[in-house]
């Protein structure tokens, strides 16, 4: 960070530069050959994150004239040092798609709310009102539990922590659930059953010291590019840096590997145990690290798939009462246990090359060569997501092989904030800020303290997670919903079954903030236009533990306005009296008739920053509109939650001038190993390692086995169906799609199938198809021969298009720990259009 | 089997090497007349059988490793619907030169019979070999096996993209350059490519040269087209000092 | 939303031309003022319906450099890349891009920006970090836009050309 200054300096020479001009001062000669001289070149440039993946890389963004006109790679972010993918080089577009939403709309007819009514724009005031009384209404026949809502691991850091706070301490309800569950809840439930803390222990300087990369179920190279640019780097510019890619299916990634290895969709789990077993059995276990800082546990078996409780899997299944239980075992007991998954056994099972098998296993087994491991969806989302995390946690820790440069179990995020957010701020529904959880009396009692709460007043049941909220929506049991920044009835497992019919459900009235006109925009009965990205001030917090913050650079097009402006605009409709039990408010009757906004975000920490402290350089709407630094207020609220518990945060105000700082942040200094003597703060000296979280300073090796599953291929449905991203657009489309270079360059989903299946069902490459399983159809074209390679019996649809609504298609079964969705495994069809 | 095979080896030597005491001479000439055309039939029949692709994908090494390959190229679906098998290219439609690739092939059945490419890691290893083999080969016959379908001659510049149709003409019809030089990995991956120069890219000790040309038909069919261009029927189309020399 | 009704938009479109109308004609122009502020949620109705998948399309491979939309924007490639092989043995893009091999190929040159490391080193070839060209650079469909996107060129913007005053 030594150059910073520079760059500072320059920025302000600009503004100095504009501001003269602007003035009417003359400037130097040498700027008149330049039509209006040399300041009307100029552009006013600005450090964010990237808008779209969990990678984080700084951007610089250009403004002229008030619009965004150029975006391309900080030279001087660490994350990416100057290179952005094809997405964010094409982040100057991402706000200008013509159909921007700029107006609230309500289904009206008649000129009142009807549920089948048409659009029409009102104002915010009417909008906000019908909100509040069907708010209300459901508080007073149902209570707080018939109110959800579903966040996002793309909302800022301030506006997750609103929300968590409107939801828990305004409306006394659990049930708020970031769309992150179907992304990271595996890999989250696992960092904390493991370690006791949630995110990675390592860092992307892992990247520069790693001998091997091991990718589980990720597709770096086309879901975060630039730190495939770094594996490409390390691995093409030494020799000896060895490349291996597990996957269902060959893809870009694989172009890079040396142990390419496809495995039947599952069966990822007998690998992992077959990896220990073959480092115990060759004498490879690093002894003292296992003596001194692990802890061996068993967990339970036959655990379910998360469906309806009614659905036979859930009936039969011995273990889904209890799913996450564990129990101590010693290391004979585990050995034991994985000694059946020999290399023979995890061939058979998986279907992959014995040869390779053994290659892999040695990677991790040699005790000369730094393994990073990488995952992401392909362990997230899967039944047993978070076994397959623990998995690879016990591969590591067998060998010693964690929390030191080079030695990474990585797991990668998806969405720019799913750390700093959707985990770190608490929005899942059993969480509250900073690790703590909602089910443990102390936590919810310290959380009472920091937001200035009478105490007992936080929910202590878990909310409702993203799928059970459909279900519930669906059932009638939940009534008002509110979807901010995301995309699910696009996103969602088996939508057209499960998630539709909860919008539509006319006891429901559905509310959903975003920037353009979604399929769940256009299922919801309020849609409400939201400022993006650059349009407000924001922090986002990357895979790393980096928490990147940037200003409002631009205004968002007509009434848009921040999701943060909404959810604190919405808290002033409510007072105490309407929202909270009497019995509270009568041991407490400080708090008697105020407002929520009063007492959520006007109660003397959030407000306590004057406007003074704002960048004169940069506008915040929506500071000026309240007449405090909220953002600045709701950061330093919150970091109250982690400092001195091992998730510190700089001062707010340093993170405008760093790209971005990794927690914990002690001392002024960011830490980029943690639980490492030497890197981690928290390690005390000659503890040489301590996984701190844990009350026994040891990590959790978990004995569990391969089981199969929810739904597999048979005789009718003869095909697994795999979905998931592609490089160039993100998520759902909605914002990737809008421009127009990006949608060109993949306009539409097609289904990848191998050509030779394709063949054999006298399917030809570029056909019309139907995708059917047992839960809905789509129409969708054969692909033999792009970037995906599928093996037979194996298809991958991505889920961007909304024209070809996959998870119409997709089976909601879950990983019954984490809740988690798995997107990867379900039966199809494929058939001609009749 | 090898077993099998010696048995009926040995039986054989043993019919052929006992002298015939009770047959006519008529008969037996007849009979060898027969017996020869039995043969023959029986011989061209199993080398067909050998020529198909069936035949090559029946072992896994070629099916899972090559052959899977090969399906997700333009050779195996295209907008005509013609495709090639393996045969089509690594097989010489000639008789002679069959015969001769098919004795070469007999390495092949060694291989497989030791399991030289019986894993995917080996066929890595390999791969780069193998693909010397075939260029070799390709280049020496002027990617004879490509122009069985692709003739220089029927190509229509006008339906090909600018750039192919400038390319093709500046190194394929000048016969400075032939299929396999620019279009290796065109239905199988390629292997480590380090040190191999682009296709088009004609190497410094062959500029100047043409390549002999695969059938006298094609090169008398690239003679005239030469010839029309430089009676300027194709203004447009700029020949290189090269192909205009070496008529 | 829009792709819901991809193949049948102009028809959609048409439809809300002629509800319009006849909107004016019977309510008065106040429905029509209202018609332009809603955006269009058109899409298959009801949403959960099939849409028929639109052929895939091809390949813009007219080789006519496509100017950017902004300095820093990575070119798009006016070429069909289908078949090319890009992995740890091969790439096919840098066997006509490279530096070295520009003037046989007379394809535009990698740029400079590509030759510089991560700690800001040039050097001698282009680095291995920007060695898969297809994480920037893609080619383009033939085919319009979904939904037009009005970002403004830097040079329309700010800019008083002589004489403006």
């Amino acid at each position: 960070m030594t150059a910073e200054p520079t760059r500072r300096d320059v920025l302000k020479a600009q503004a100095a530069a504009i501001a003269a001009a602007a003035a009417g001062i003359a400037l130097p000669a040498s700027a008149q050959p330049v039509p209006g001289g040399v300041s009307a070149l100029e552009i006013k440039w600005s450090k964010a994150p990237c808008r779209f993946c969990g990678t984080g890389c700084g951007v610089m963004v250009g403004v002229k004239d008030g619009q965004v006109v150029a975006t391309h790679g900080d030279m001087q972010a660490e994350v990416n040092r100057g290179l952005n993918c094809i997405k964010g080089y094409f982040l100057s577009k991402i706000m200008y798609g013509e159909d921007r939403l700029t107006t609230p709309l309500m289904r009206k007819r008649n000129g009142v709310f009807d549920k089948e009514g048409d659009f029409e724009p009102v104002s915010w005031d009417e909008a906000f009102d019908v909100m509040a009384d069907k708010c209300k209404q459901v508080l007073r026949d149902k209570g707080p539990t018939a109110i959800g809502m579903f966040g996002s691991g793309q909302w800022t850091i301030f506006e997750g922590y609103a929300a968590t706070k409107l939801m828990r301490a305004g409306f006394r309800s659990n049930n708020l659930d970031p769309n992150a569950r179907h992304c990271m809840a595996s890999a989250a439930t696992a960092f904390i059953r493991a370690f006791g803390s949630d995110e990675p222990m390592g860092c992307y300087d892992d990247f520069e010291h790693a001998d091997a990369f091991v990718l589980w179920g990720s597709n770096m190279a086309e879901m975060h590019p630039i730190l495939w640019t770094r594996v490409a780097d390390r691995r093409l510019g030494n020799p000896h840096v060895r490349c291996a890619v597990l996957s269902t299916f060959t893809h870009r990634s694989m172009d890079l590997t040396d142990i390419p290895i496809i495995f039947k969709p599952g069966t990822d789990l007998a690998i992992l145990n077959y990896i220990a077993n073959h480092i115990i059995q060759t004498g490879r276990v690093n002894e003292r690290f296992i003596n001194d800082h692990t802890t061996f546990m068993r967990g339970v078996v036959d655990i379910g798939y998360g469906l309806r409780t009614e659905h036979e899997l859930e009936i039969n299944a011995t273990g889904a009462s209890d799913p996450g239980r564990m129990e101590p075992i010693d290391f004979e007991t585990f050995k034991q246990f994985v000694s059946n998954y020999t290399l023979e056994m995890a061939a058979e099972l998986s279907g992959a090359d014995p040869g390779f098998l053994e290659e892999l296993a040695e990677l991790y087994a040699d005790p000369a060569k730094k393994v990073m491991s990488l995952w992401t969806m392909g362990f997230n989302q899967h039944v047993r997501g978070v076994w397959a995390n623990h998995m690879v946690y016990n591969i590591h820790l067998l060998t010693g092989k964690i929390s030191e440069p080079g030695n990474s179990p990585f797991s990668l995020t998806g969405q720019p904030s799913a750390c700093g957010t959707a985990r770190e701020v608490g929005t899942f529904a059993h969480r509250l800020p900073a690790d703590l959880v909602v089910t443990n009396p102390e936590h919810r009692h310290h959380a009472e303290e920091i937001w200035g709460l009478p105490e007992g007043l936080l929910p202590d049941q878990p909310g409702y997670h993203a799928v059970q909220q459909d279900r519930m929506l669906r059932d009638g049991l939940l009534n008002f919903y509110w979807i901010q920044v995301n995309n699910n009835l696009q996103a969602a497992p088996n939508n057209s079954q499960e998630t539709y019919p909860g919008y539509r459900n006319p006891d429901n009235f559905i509310v959903v903030s975003d920037a353009y006109p979604t399929v769940t925009a256009m299922a919801a009965d309020v849609i409400l236009p939201a400022a993006m990205w650059v349009e407000k001030e924001g922090a986002y917090g990357n895979a790393e533990r980096r928490t990147h913050v940037w200003h409002q650079l631009v205004q968002a097009p007509g009434e848009a306005r921040s999701d943060l402006w909404q959810l604190a605009e919405f808290s002033k409709r409510f007072t105490t009296d309407e929202v909270w039990p009497e019995d509270m408010l009568s041991a407490n009757p400080d708090y008697r008739g105020r407002t929520l906004f009063d007492i959520l975000f006007r109660n003397g920490k959030v407000d306590r920053f004057p406007l003074d402290e704002l960048d004169p350089e940069y506008a915040n709407n929506e500071a000026t509109e309240f007449g405090f630094y909220i953002q600045k207020g709701l950061f330093e609220e919150y970091a109250e939650f982690g400092r001195g518990h091992g998730h510190d945060l700089a001062p707010y105000d340093r993170y405008h001038q760093e790209r971005g700082l990794r927690w914990p942040v002690v001392d002024g200094q960011e830490t980029r190993w943690r639980y490492r003597e030497g890197h981690d703060p928290y390690v005390k000296p000659g503890e040489g390692v301590k996984f701190y979280g844990r009350p026994d300073g040891r990590a959790v090796i978990l004995a569990v086995p391969y089981e199969p599953p929810a739904e597999s291929p048979d005789d009718e449905y003869d095909l697994w169906l795999v979905t998931g991203r592609v490089l160039e657009h993100w998520h759902s489309g909605s914002m990737t799609m809008r421009v127009p270079e990006l949608y060109r360059a993949f306009p539409g989903a097609v289904c990848f199938m191998n050509a030779d299946d394709a063949r054999r069902k006298g399917l030809n490459q570029g056909m019309e198809v139907r995708v059917v399983s047992r839960r809905g159809e789509i129409r969708s074209r054969i692909e033999t021969q792009g970037r995906n390679r599928m093996p037979r019996g194996v298809v991958f649809v991505p889920w961007f298009d909304a024209s070809q609504l996959i998870n119409k298609v997709t089976l909601d079964a879950t990983d019954p720990i984490s809740k988690q969705t798995d997107f990867k495994k379900c039966a199809v069809k494929i058939e001609r259009l009749a | 089997m090898l077993g099998r095979i010696k048995r009926v080896v040995r039986w054989a030597w043993s019919l052929v090497s006992t002298p015939a005491a009770t047959l006519s001479l008529g008969f037996l000439t007849l009979g060898g007349f027969l017996g020869g055309v039995i043969f023959w039939g029986a011989f061209n029949t199993a080398l067909e059988i050998t020529n198909t692709e069936a035949f090559c994908i029946s072992c896994h090494e070629m099916e899972t490793n090559v052959y899977e390959e090969l399906t997700r190229t333009i050779h195996f679906a295209n907008r005509s619907g013609v495709r090639a098998s393996c045969p089509d290219c690594h097989v010489p439609h000639e008789w002679t030169d069959k015969i001769a690739r098919k004795m070469q092939a007999s390495k092949e059945v060694w291989g497989k019979i030791f399991g030289t490419i019986s894993t995917r890691r080996k066929f890595l290893d390999k791969r780069l070999e193998l693909a010397q083999h075939e260029w070799a080969r390709l280049k020496a016959n002027d990617s004879l096996e490509c122009r069985n379908c692709h003739s220089s001659v029927a190509m229509d510049l006008s339906r090909q993209t600018a750039r192919a149709a400038e390319i093709h003409t500046r190194y394929l019809l000048s016969g400075e350059a032939t299929c396999i030089d620019c279009h290796k990995g065109i239905a199988h991956e390629l292997p480590n490519m380090e040190g191999i120069d682009p296709g088009w890219q004609v190497p410094p000790d062959l500029r100047g040269e043409q390549l002999p040309q695969s059938s006298e038909l094609d090169a008398l069919q690239n003679w005239v087209l030469l010839a029309g261009q430089k009676a300027n029927r194709f203004p447009e189309m700029e020949l290189p000092a090269a192909g205009a020399t070496s008529e | 939303m829009r792709g819901e009704d991809r193949t049948s938009r102009l028809s959609a479109r048409q439809k809300y031309a002629l509800a319009a109308l006849l909107s004016i004609l019977v309510t008065g122009s106040a429905a029509l003022a209202q018609m332009s502020a809603v955006p269009e949620l058109s899409g298959a109705n009801p949403p959960m319906d099939n849409v028929a998948a639109d052929p895939i399309p091809r390949w813009v491979t007219d080789d006519v450099r496509k100017m950017r939309a902004y300095p820093e924007q990575p070119p798009v490639i006016p070429h069909s890349i289908q078949g090319y092989q890009l992995s740890v043995n091969t790439n096919r893009c840098l066997s006509c891009h490279k530096r070295e091999f520009t003037q046989g190929s007379g394809a535009p040159m990698i740029s400079v920006t590509h030759y510089m490391n991560r700690d800001g080193q040039m050097l001698a070839d282009v680095s291995p970090r920007r060695y898969f060209c297809t994480a920037c650079h893609v080619p383009q469909a033939d085919t319009a836009p979904l939904v037009d996107n009005v970002f403004k060129d830097m040079i329309e913007l700010g800019v008083e050309h002589a004489g403006d005053e």
